[in-house]
């Protein structure tokens, strides 16, 4: 494996009495891709969110980049370098795609020293950006309200491989996409591990792992049930760990 | 659809408060004798000069997806502010202060503190003790009021000082001074909205605030930012309140809160959030003051003001449901 980008050392989440994570451990490199895989209230997102600063964990340490880290909000995980994408998409409806696109990382210019929006800049990049991900969306102005659910999906996806950063976390990206725009999405992710970016990707669906991870990390009523490359495990013995009847393969790959 | 038809009809859409004015104006101007004067027109936009401003402030929180019932009792509590320390009878204490002028920026500065401060009060509130803004600024409208009842006795101050007045007796092209504040404060704050990257923030908090807070927006801060603005505005409608009653009574402005709200939601400004533009609020603004002015000119009793606005309220509300209905006709 090549330098950790993210190690995560027996992290742990209570609600109240409940242990949504009992003490998880893994790590991914740069450029690795990882599928994170579990059964439904396996604890996939609350770990997502732990490490993109939505949610504090209860104990436990992360490293990124060798040095302590805990984001204490999403801004402060982005300004790390961790962009997520969610599972409820995180788009305002309510604006056009490129205010979508740009949310919080608008480009301004300096008028009498006051920021204002510089619309046609930002018009062009999303236009670029879409273009090469072969994504067509009838207009760049138009509301996402009024956009279908894998258009809005697209717009997410792109917008995490436009802005990239150091490591990306993927909360089933695919749910409303169909099949050609999944296959370009998982082009998407290995293009982007293939710039050193380390991915992290939620699924549900097996094939979907299979096909563009690296290694696999099943995680089972909070804690981590396997870890294992993708070329020495099977999706049979994969599904196994997930509903638990074998530990074969559990603890660190090597 | 082709392209262009679609594109009208947004902005159809868009503006269709723009185009129920006009429409209004039209009517009134046709059917009702002497509507039709210059004087008429400054008339109503000097008319609405005070509810416009305040208009802009209750616009933005509702924008960022949340509520400000205090804005009227806060004009109030900055008119009287301004009231007991310039006025020269009643309970004022006639302060003076030399060159004159220093009023002028002295209780502008005053009343703008009194707003912002109580502003900034509703906004720790809501956005760190995380109670809904509904009740915190219904507590807001009533303790600021009774405020204003406490250091006033109830009884008012007259004769404000004369270099204050002046802005509201000095005209330029046939509209007092106050007017136009009232609207170069919608200019800057529809630039404000519409081109910086504070406003488009505010407008994606009202849309969805979770996936603001995602991308890592300091939701919070702007939040209280637009509070404590929405308090300041309110301070400078009392400000021009003061000056345009010369003075400022206990019950000074009372009833305002509910045009403000009116010519809001007439300006397609939505309670859920998210939508609406600043310019269109004051089109509903001058709705507003259109159609008072024409039953005072009609001779109609003042209380047939209150129904026609509350039905207009309710046909802007079923107009904004009828326009989502083309919209996503459209889409």
């Amino acid at each position: 494996m090549s330098e950790p980008l993210l190690v995560l050392d027996n992290v742990t989440k209570n609600y109240g009495a409940i242990e949504a994570l009992k003490g998880i451990s893994f790590s991914i490199g740069k450029g690795e891709v990882v599928a994170l895989l579990g059964d439904n209230g396996a604890g996939k997102s609350t770990l997502v969110k732990i490490i993109a600063g939505g949610l504090e964990p209860t104990s436990g340490r992360m490293l990124f980049e060798g040095k302590e880290f805990l984001a204490r909000s999403p801004a402060e995980a982005k300004a790390a370098g961790i962009e997520t994408v969610y599972q409820d998409l995180s788009l305002c409806t309510n604006v056009d795609v490129v205010a979508n696109f740009f949310m919080g990382r608008e480009i301004t210019r300096k008028v009498l020293g006051i920021p204002v929006l510089d619309e046609r800049a930002m018009e062009a990049v999303v236009g670029k950006a879409l273009a090469s991900a072969g994504t067509r969306i009838p207009s760049l102005r138009t509301n996402v309200e009024h956009l279908s659910g894998g258009q809005r999906q697209a717009i997410e996806l792109n917008r995490f491989v436009h802005w990239g950063g150091k490591l990306v976390l993927l909360d089933e990206p695919f749910a409303a996409l169909g099949v050609e725009q999944t296959r370009r999405g998982l082009d998407m992710i290995r293009q982007v591990a293939s710039q050193g970016i380390g991915v992290v990707i939620i699924t549900h669906i097996m094939q979907q792992a299979f096909q563009v991870a690296d290694r696999i990390v099943v995680i089972r009523q909070g804690v981590v049930a396997g870890d294992v490359a993708r070329n020495k495990t099977s999706p049979d013995a994969v599904i196994k760990m997930i509903t638990g009847e074998t530990l074969s393969g559990a603890g660190p790959a090597g | 659809m082709n392209p262009r038809t679609r594109q009208a009809l947004e902005f159809v859409l868009d503006n269709l408060v723009w185009f129920m004015l006009v429409f209004v104006l039209v009517v009134f101007s046709i059917f009702i004798p002497n509507y039709f004067q210059l004087g008429i027109f400054a008339n109503i936009i000097e008319a609405s000069s005070v509810l416009g401003v305040m208009s802009i402030g209750l616009a933005l929180v509702i924008i960022a997806g949340h509520m400000d019932l205090s804005v009227e009792s806060v004009a109030a509590l900055s008119a009287m502010a301004v009231g007991i320390l310039f006025c020269s009878s009643g309970i004022g204490l006639g302060v003076q202060l030399h060159p004159e002028w220093l009023m002028v920026p002295v209780s502008l500065l005053l009343a703008l503190a009194v707003g912002g401060l109580i502003g900034a009060f509703n906004g720790f509130l809501v956005v760190k003790v995380r109670m809904s803004a509904f009740i915190i600024t219904l507590a807001s409208y009533i303790w600021v009021r009774g405020l204003v009842l406490v250091i006033s006795g109830g009884r008012s101050a007259q004769d404000l000082a004369p270099a204050i007045r002046w802005f509201g007796i000095q005209r330029l092209i046939g509209l007092p001074l106050t007017a136009w504040i009232a609207i170069a404060c919608f200019v800057v704050f529809s630039l404000i909205m519409a081109k910086t990257p504070f406003g488009r923030h505010l407008v994606m908090i009202g849309g969805n605030e979770t996936a603001t807070f995602r991308a890592g927006i300091r939701v919070n801060r702007n939040l209280i930012i637009a509070f404590v603005l929405a308090g300041a505005i309110a301070g400078l409608a009392g400000w021009l309140l003061a000056i345009r009653t010369s003075g400022a009574t206990a019950n000074l402005g009372v009833g305002l809160l509910f045009n403000a709200f009116a010519a809001v939601v007439i300006g397609g400004v939505s309670l859920k959030g998210g939508v609406g533009t600043l310019p269109g609020v004051y089109a509903g603004v001058l709705l507003l003051s259109a159609i008072n002015t024409a039953i005072n000119l009609m001779g109609l009793p003042a209380n047939f003001t209150q129904v026609i606005h509350g039905l207009l309220v309710l046909a802007a509300v079923l107009l904004d449901a009828f326009k989502q209905t083309i919209r996503q006709r459209l889409a």
